[in-house]
């Protein structure tokens, strides 16, 4: 071979594909979540006092007539922490979004030939692994700090684990479109906790909703999260489902195409101008 | 291989009620430097964010390496670089990690990607602080590597959006020097600001923006000329002079203003040899001087020289 040795060109990259774009951001993200574990420490700290404080000041409340005869009430009440802690991790997601909004980054992808489409599922896809880590520390915290041992076992907590997962991840869609479009980090947080409280506490989460007050009751039987919990809760404790599973399934599928499109055509709008 | 390499047509943007651009035209051969002048709101960004494909415009066209903005942008966008107040870094990162992203999404494997961010970073006098997160960044620092950021992907066009602003003198030359680099290899570079020396400095040619509108373009000497002459300023020792130095530099054929609040003369000048001219004025009239200097044209003086000549 005689061919002129030619000075190689430099590599002149031009971009990436999709699949490609959002492994890099979620490894990104998931990068960041390991260098900074103070998010993930700080986000479980909320459930985590919950768990503390709910089943010593209503643990004697078990037993009591409306409860599930024999269950002890960290084991009724964890299926249902493990939902509610879902739904704050999915308004944690959509906060994340308006940060890296004012962070610059975005502004930086923007200028790469990289699909908005790309970063939204990318930030979905980290903060569905964070929910998991959290998930499961709690339920870790649970066992071995407050003894929580459902009839159902192993077999039907991770049903349970996954169904809360599946909540959270379509109910972060949502945030995530609310955050594209809201684009305002405090008026998020406000707001979220605002709609949690009440969702949370006029549900079947701490107590079943026939001891409640007649109108809270009406509240809590159309709260979709007293369907989340109930699901969870009877699958964990090995309780007739009935459609509950199904029920909640559908109704994050609905979420989670409503949160998708609504997140995409958000986002797409102008960062700045 | 097209020649122009930034190209817009007609461009306007509205936002609501608000005109940001007005019929803007630009073209910017390949290679070379175009400076963009104006004011805070006289557009220079909404232009950009334009041509880098954040905005569409609401009318007229804009090419960029020969593609369109508005139908092609994920191709304009794999060859550009944008440096600007609103494309930055990860904070949380650090600007090894940041420089590896970048050359990821951009295509390159991850062997490749840390080659290119451990340039860059050497570069940039970065290497020091490669593995320390952006946030714990000096503001030159930081402005270094946003600019080590934009240019990951080797980019035929850059878009530098104002990238002096708040650097300390050292910082500014030492960003300068990399812009006229980039240039001897051939980079076609879009840059704007507030500095009149800056654009002198940098740019090949100079498009002056003033309420969305382009108000002058041409060379820095052309835009100068425009504007007309450098000036003298003088502070007298006492300003009961003043009326006697005014007379004593209009009996020498110059024309000074008095800049009423400082009591500070301001005499235009045709060229430097004036200055002696006007030493010798005041000399002559036994006025006592307190301080007097030679300034350059700044953008205020374009603007005021343009409002004349709109006037006129």
């Amino acid at each position: 071979m005689t061919t002129a040795t030619i000075a190689p060109a430099l590599p002149r990259w031009r971009g990436t594909g999709v699949t490609n774009q959002i492994a890099i951001l979620t490894g990104r993200s998931l990068r960041a979540l390991v260098n900074d574990p103070k998010l993930l420490i700080l986000s479980l700290l909320q459930p985590l006092i919950m768990l503390l404080l709910f089943s010593q000041v209503f643990g004697s409340m078990a037993g009591g007539s409306n409860f599930p005869a024999g269950v002890s009430y960290i084991n009724y009440l964890m299926p249902a922490i493990l939902v509610t802690s879902g739904v704050g991790a999915a308004l944690q997601s959509g906060i994340g979004l308006v940060t890296d909004m004012k962070n610059g980054v975005l502004g930086r992808l923007r200028s790469l030939p990289v699909s908005n489409v790309s970063v939204l599922v990318a930030r979905s896809l980290s903060d569905l692994v964070r929910t998991a880590v959290q998930l499961i520390v709690l339920l870790i915290a649970a066992t071995v700090l407050f003894d929580f041992s459902p009839a159902g076992g192993m077999l039907g907590v991770l049903p349970a684990f996954l169904l809360a997962l599946a909540v959270s991840w379509a109910l972060s869609w949502i945030f995530l479109a609310v955050g594209a479009w809201v684009r305002n980090a405090e008026s998020m947080q406000s707001v979220g906790f605002l709609a949690m409280f009440p969702l949370m506490f006029a549900s079947s989460a701490f107590v079943p909703i026939d001891s409640l007050p007649v109108w809270l009751k009406v509240v809590a039987t159309i709260n979709p999260l007293t369907y989340a919990v109930d699901a969870s809760r009877n699958l964990a404790l090995d309780l007739p489902v009935g459609n509950g599973v199904v029920g909640a399934l559908a109704a994050s599928v609905g979420l989670l195409v409503v949160g998708v499109v609504a997140a995409v055509r958000g986002f797409r709008r102008p960062l700045a101008s | 291989m097209t020649d122009i390499m930034i190209e817009a047509t007609d461009v306007t943007m509205t936002f609501g009620d608000v005109t940001a651009l007005d019929g803007v035209s630009v073209q910017v051969p390949r290679g070379s430097v175009l400076g963009l002048l104006g004011h805070n709101g006289a557009g220079k960004t909404t232009l950009v964010n334009i041509l880098t494909t954040v905005l569409p415009p609401t009318s007229g066209t804009a090419r960029v390496a020969g593609f369109d903005v508005e139908r092609q942008g994920a191709e304009v966008r794999g060859r550009i670089g944008l440096t600007g107040q609103f494309a930055s870094v990860d904070e949380q990162l650090s600007g090894f990690d940041n420089l590896v992203l970048i050359a990821r999404l951009l295509g390159a494997n991850r062997r490749e990607a840390k080659v290119r961010a451990d340039e860059l970073l050497a570069l940039f006098d970065l290497t020091g602080a490669a593995k320390r997160p952006a946030k714990t960044y000096s503001g030159g620092m930081r402005r270094r590597l946003d600019l080590a950021a934009s240019l990951v992907g080797r980019p035929d066009v850059i878009f530098l959006d104002e990238p002096t602003t708040g650097l300390d003198p050292a910082s500014r030359i030492g960003l300068w020097e990399v812009v006229e680099g980039l240039v001897d290899d051939g980079t076609t570079v879009l840059l704007t600001t507030q500095y009149l020396d800056e654009a002198d400095r940098l740019a090949d040619r100079i498009t002056v923006l003033s309420e969305g509108k382009v108000v002058a373009a041409g060379t820095a000497a052309e835009l100068k000329a425009q504007v007309g002459k450098r000036a003298v300023h003088v502070t007298l020792a006492t300003l009961q002079d003043t009326p006697a130095a005014i007379v004593s530099l209009e009996k020498h054929g110059l024309a000074p203003v008095l800049d009423e609040p400082k009591g500070e003369l301001r005499t235009p000048v045709a060229a430097s040899a004036d200055l002696a001219v006007v030493v010798r004025a005041l000399d002559e009239a036994r006025i006592e001087v307190a301080e007097l200097a030679l300034t350059e044209p700044s953008l205020d003086d374009v603007y005021l020289s343009l409002a004349k000549n709109k006037a006129a």
